[in-house]
């Protein structure tokens, strides 16, 4: 690229084909649902089938996952200080996801310990996994909607649907509960993750 | 009558170097070179003449020992762009 006049048309045209290599920055290769989904999904059906066959304590699967979720959690914070910083470039979208991870964060640390404090707890976990369904449902909205990425809208919404009837689980039917939601997590982060990286790579490799 | 194009955006490279900036919060250098595949030295002249037109802002610092350039498109930029662009779909309109 040079430093000459063009057409009116070119400039039109030029302008688009910057802007849209500019929004490829904005895309999410969907590897953190994929990772996020399918431990909660593991968890989930793992927890499943110890209420069946009572082979460990009730939320020894969850508690793995609280482990493994800490040890993630760690390694990214360091590769955010320590790691050598690939970012050329930052976006508005990248600030908002940002803050949308910290807030989503927060809460569901708070719809955690209601479920682990008190005895019995304050929420009960037959009801506080429904709570988390609707907190991953409006996650999953925003980032969608942000991205425009359609999987994760319709997503968000079958996982509320899922929230919902996970209302009327009956207390100590755990069981069902984690069916639901490791259904839900299917259809909100799983499915659309895959997607989300098909596309993804598909995109990384068009040459403009 | 037709307005007149904007000087400093007619131009094919400060043209492309905004419509990346204004795309994004802030950029680096290399980023714009990577995306425009034009050279350095002629982005450095563009990018300069951008700045002087206060279009953009060049905040210039060493990361890890490297030099390191970001650009950030101004309000001021962002105007001139609009301005631009609404000039441009005049233009093609009526052609």
């Amino acid at each position: 690229m040079e430093d000459k006049i063009i057409s009116e048309k070119e400039s039109m045209l030029l302008i688009q084909q910057m802007i849209s290599t500019a929004k490829k920055e904005q895309t999410d290769s969907g590897i953190g649902w994929i990772v996020w989904g399918w431990l909660l999904f593991l968890a989930s059906v793992f927890t499943y089938l110890n209420e069946k066959n009572e082979w460990v304590s009730s939320f020894f699967f969850w508690n793995l996952f609280g482990i493994a979720a800490i040890l993630l959690v760690v390694y990214e914070t360091a590769k955010y200080f320590f790691g050598a910083k690939k970012e050329k470039v930052k976006t508005y979208t990248g600030d908002l996801f940002d803050r949308l991870n910290i807030g989503f964060g927060i809460s569901l640390i708070l719809i955690i310990m209601s479920m682990n404090i008190g005895y019995p707890s304050i929420v009960p976990p037959v009801k506080g996994f429904t709570l988390l369904l609707g907190l991953y449902g409006f996650w999953i909205l925003i980032y969608g909607t942000v991205l425009n990425f359609k999987p994760s809208i319709i997503g968000a919404f079958i996982t509320w649907g899922f929230a919902f009837a996970g209302l009327f689980v009956q207390q100590g039917r755990f069981d069902i509960t984690m069916l639901i939601h490791a259904a839900a997590v299917l259809c909100g982060y799983i499915i659309p993750g895959h997607i989300a990286n098909v596309q993804f790579r598909k995109l990384k490799n068009k040459k403009f | 009558m037709f307005k007149d194009l904007d000087p400093i955006l007619h131009s094919q490279l400060r043209l492309a170097i905004m419509s990346l900036l204004i795309s994004v919060k802030e950029a680096e250098f290399t980023f714009i070179k990577e995306k425009t595949n034009a050279t350095a030295g002629n982005i450095s002249v563009q990018v300069q003449k951008l700045k002087d037109a206060n279009y953009i802002e060049v905040t210039k610092q060493f990361k890890d020992n490297y030099p390191q350039t970001i650009c950030k498109i101004t309000a001021t930029g962002v105007k001139a762009f609009e301005a631009y662009v609404k000039t441009l779909q005049e233009y093609i309109k009526k052609s």
